[in-house]
């Protein structure tokens, strides 16, 4: 078990790694140079202020130097063919700006942002705080619906299509669609004024009590947290929902039936647990959502999370930025994987005996 | 009892919210602004976007800032604007004078020895100041009056009429603050600015970077000291920057006050929201104060409903930014006037200004801005949308249309090369004003038979690929100002491939945008910008479409917000809340 335990956390680990190491790769091959974007724009009738080409040029030279982007990518790279000479591969050796980044990633840096010059950690950790409690709240609220939901489902009662189809047609609406549909009931004056219109990010007052404080971040978080959870719902309790229909045949749940038992027992007691096991996966697969956080509600709602600064240093090409943000998300994409496979072992017995 | 009691945390969640939306508030002591974007960074050397600008102005002070008032550069720490005097026929020198009464935050006078270190700062090695360095470098020599610390002159290398506003349009750092033992006063500004990449570090000079850096590029409120009106109290990155109008300000006991110093509001409150939507109801539900840059729709609706209208103000004035279509001569197909000519005539410009600004804006015969009545050529008539004539156009222009395959307009280039007239059109990807009037002109191009294909392109990947030249038309944003008129970076020969996208420039275009940025006197200079906007239109490099608007709904208890077409749009610093009645007892 030990062994095992071991060779799946280096796979996660290696797996995470190359993840980082192809966006690191191909980020740079974009047609976009990061230097150019600290540069005044100079295709504006603004553009007296941006220097002559020269002074232009210049200035990108250091700006280059200075972020470190005049290094060669890659340990080696494809020279193009000229007049006189054929293509050839040429080797940088480990002055290369992967081998750099590579190095300080070992010790722990992820580096700077290039916008900011913050520290790429304090400027995850910052995102975290305003996604983790959001897509926290979100995932248990949605993980504890579709459990009541889907048993209550699996048991028939007279409004089972109606639900069905409810749950259909509301995972048919995009995100954005469910979020702007919230906002604009719930937060606007023309309809039912009752929640702020953004997100977490009203400024609070530092003298303000414990429970004002609390009031005001629950009833911030309610639009968000609610849009997450209608659209993450559907897709758990109905598949959810048909694992649990299909354990109510098995013989067993026949069985419980015949011994008198009611069928809310049945489900719950007998039929739950075997029809969790398919939805492992389902659950582990939020840990990654967990830490992405979800763009469009952090714009819509004004939140700062990883979604958004993601988004944000991806438009920007804020390099470290971005492939610090890949690797904490695919890191935990793989973790998720590692997770589903562990609890199926430890879930399903037939799983143990086969490894 | 017992679903009673699971009801019970539920009750008390939504009364605690309920509570707490339906508990009334007294309006708030700051001026809360809507703002799309985070400034970044506060680090004055670095400036990378209109927010940034914004804060820097309230924190730190320039030696002349735009009066929005009456809309020209005005003295602000300097005492009048700069006296300018031509030696030769290749410098300039700008004799400033600073205000006796501008002091640092503990009361020392700011001196021309503040203004030298910033100037410097400018071209230190080690330091994020690329972009101040394009900016600033044709200022080659600072010289101290040695009878009067507050007197200096800039020595810049050329003559321009808009040095005397350039020169004075960068914030003013403390030397103490940074350098206090006035280390960087043995390094010459020319020595600095001529200093080679590859010259070994110095000691003092990468000292003073190390601790620029650990002040000024922080993300908490800055450290440096600025001797602008207020102080940044909070920055809670992505969320919202609150600042605080200084007790002690020198700019309190200058008489008659200026426009440029006023700051009335005692909070100032910029909120972080990115969405329009979202920022439009938390406008209405009275959790934003100012809305500048209302979307056209948004702005509509607004000013539409009976219950917004009485909470709401709202200003419209004409914006410097003009949106153009622009043709990539270097293309054979392209490199014709006629042919860019005809293919103005299918813009319809007044039906996309309806469309996508609601009328609001300006139609434009060129890039100057109609409202300046001086410079702008009224003599030349606007660009018509006529298909017909469009195709009548093409016709003297050589082309020809082919009734069979491949269908479409063909003609013989000058060396016997088969033209076919295809068009591909970009434009940047998250701009729906934009898609429309790309739309708009393959509709209209489609009525002739000519293909367009459209490539929205993100936001970032657009100037690098209309630089590369890999585009026949594009749809973009020219954002100007009503201070300076140098077409040049833009519209010279000698920028294509670097500002001019287009790639267009004549000998008589290149020598008419020389005279221009030269031109000494406003007569001359009007007379001049008459003859480039004829120029222009005759060889239609660019279709000036219309003069976007600057709209704002704010607060109806706000005044003096002082709205124009200059960036931000409204001055913050001279908002003031009118006192709201007390209800009687």
């Amino acid at each position: 078990m030990g062994k095992w335990l071991l060779i799946r956390l280096a796979q996660t680990g290696g797996g995470a790694w190359l993840l980082a190491s192809l966006v690191f790769l191909l980020s740079h091959q974009g047609p976009t140079d990061a230097a150019l974007l600290a540069l005044p724009d100079n295709t504006d009738l603004n553009a007296h202020t941006a220097g002559s080409a020269t002074e232009r040029d210049d200035a990108l030279h250091i700006v280059r130097h200075r972020l470190g982007l005049d290094l060669p990518l890659f340990y080696a790279s494809r020279v193009a063919a000229t007049t006189t000479k054929a293509a050839y591969w040429q080797w940088h050796g480990t002055s290369n700006q992967y081998h750099k980044w590579t190095a300080q990633l070992i010790h722990g840096k992820l580096g700077l942002s290039l916008r900011t010059g913050q520290p790429v950690a304090d400027r995850l950790r910052n995102a975290l705080t305003y996604t983790l409690p959001l897509t926290g709240l979100a995932i248990l609220l949605t993980i504890a619906t579709a459990l009541v939901l889907a048993q209550r489902l699996a048991a028939r009662p007279w409004w089972h299509r109606l639900g069905q189809s409810m749950l259909a047609g509301l995972q048919a609406l995009p995100l954005f669609i469910v979020a702007l549909i919230l906002l604009l009931m719930f937060a606007n004056p023309a309809v039912l004024n009752w929640l702020p219109a953004y997100g977490l990010s009203q400024p609070l007052k530092s003298n303000e009590s414990f429970w004002t404080q609390a009031a005001s971040f629950l009833s911030h978080a309610v639009l968000p947290v609610v849009s997450l959870t209608l659209t993450a719902l559907p897709a758990l309790t109905l598949q959810l929902e048909a694992a649990l229909e299909q354990e109510l045949r098995m013989g067993y749940a026949t069985t419980a039936r015949a011994k008198g038992l009611a069928e809310p027992r049945v489900i719950r007691q007998h039929a739950l647990r075997n029809a969790l096991l398919p939805m492992l996966t389902q659950f582990t697969e939020l840990l990654p959502a967990l830490v992405a956080g979800a763009v469009v509600v952090e714009v819509i709602f004004a939140v700062p999370g990883m979604g958004r600064l993601l988004a944000e240093a991806a438009a920007t090409r804020d390099y470290p930025v971005l492939i610090g943000g890949i690797l904490l998300i695919g890191t935990a994409r793989f973790l998720s994987l590692f997770l589903a496979d562990a609890l199926y072992s430890w879930a399903d017995p037939r799983i143990r005996w086969q490894q | 009892m017992k679903h009673y009691f699971r009801a019970l945390p539920l009750v008390a969640i939504t009364a605690i919210l309920l509570l707490n939306s339906c508990s009334s508030t007294p309006p708030p002591a700051a001026v809360r602004i809507r703002w799309a974007h985070d400034p970044e960074t506060l680090d004055p050397l670095i400036l990378p976007n209109q927010q940034a600008i914004d804060v820097i102005n309230l924190i730190y002070c320039s030696l002349l800032q735009v009066d929005f008032s009456r809309r020209e550069f005005s003295p602000l720490l300097a005492e009048a604007m700069p006296a300018v005097q031509h030696l030769g026929d290749s410098l300039t020198l700008l004799h400033y004078q600073l205000r006796p009464a501008a002091a640092w935050d503990g009361g020392q006078p700011v001196l021309a020895r503040d203004v030298d270190f910033t100037l410097k700062l400018m071209f230190c090695p080690g330091l994020p100041n690329e972009g101040a360095r394009t900016q600033y470098s044709f200022i080659r020599e600072f010289r101290i009056d040695a009878a009067d610390p507050r007197r200096f002159t800039l020595v810049c290398r050329g003559q321009a009429p808009e040095y005397a506003q350039a020169s004075g349009d960068f914030p003013i750092i403390s030397e103490a603050a940074l350098d206090p033992q006035g280390q960087l006063r043995r390094f010459s500004l020319a020595a600095l600015q001529n200093r080679a990449a590859d010259t070994p570090a110095d000691s003092t000079l990468a000292g003073l970077a190390r601790r620029y850096l650990t002040i000024a590029s922080g993300q908490g409120p800055t450290q440096l000291a600025g001797c602008g009106p207020y102080q940044l109290m909070t920055w809670e990155k992505d969320r919202f920057l609150r600042f605080q109008r200084k007790a002690q300000w020198w700019g309190n006991q200058v008489r008659p006050l200026p426009f440029v110093l006023q700051a009335r509001p005692k909070q100032l409150e910029f909120v972080i929201i990115p969405d329009d939507a979202t920022a439009t109801l938390a406008l209405q539900r009275g959790e934003l104060d100012v809305y500048p840059q209302v979307p056209a729709r948004e702005f509509a609706r607004l000013q539409q409903s009976a219950a917004t209208r009485k909470a709401l103000a709202f200003y419209t004035a004409a914006s410097y930014d003009v949106v153009t279509a622009g043709f990539n001569t270097r293309r054979p197909a392209l490199a014709d006037p006629a042919t860019r000519r005809a293919l103005s005539y299918l813009f319809d410009a007044g039906g996309l200004l309806k469309a996508t600004q609601l009328g609001q804006g300006r139609r434009t015969v060129g890039l100057i801005n109609p409202t300046d009545r001086a410079n702008y050529n009224n003599s030349l008539p606007l660009i018509p949308y006529d298909v017909a004539g469009a195709a009548a156009l093409l016709r003297r222009a050589g082309w020809q249309q082919q009734p069979s395959s491949p269908a479409g307009w063909q003609r013989r280039g000058r060396n016997d090369d088969l033209q076919q007239l295809t068009l591909r059109l970009r434009y940047r990807a998250d701009e729906a004003a934009f898609e429309t009037i790309a739309l708009q002109f393959r509709a209209a191009a489609a009525q002739l038979g000519i293909p367009v294909t459209l490539h929205p392109t993100e936001s970032s990947a657009l100037t690098p690929t209309l630089q590369s030249g890999d585009f026949d038309l594009y749809i973009r944003t020219l954002k100007g100002n009503p201070f300076i008129f140098n077409f040049a970076p833009i519209l010279h020969s000698q920028a294509v491939g670097k500002g001019n996208l287009t790639g267009y420039g004549t000998p008589t275009s290149d020598q008419l945008i020389e005279a221009v940025a030269a031109a000494d006197t406003p007569a001359r200079k009007a007379k001049l910008l008459h003859q480039l906007q004829a120029q222009l239109q005759a060889d239609m490099p660019l279709v000036p479409l219309f003069f976007l608007p600057t709209r704002i709904a704010a607060d109806r208890h706000l005044s003096g917000l002082h709205v124009t077409g200059l960036k931000p749009g409204y001055a913050a610093a001279a908002i003031d809340r009118v006192a709201q009645p007390q209800p009687a007892l």
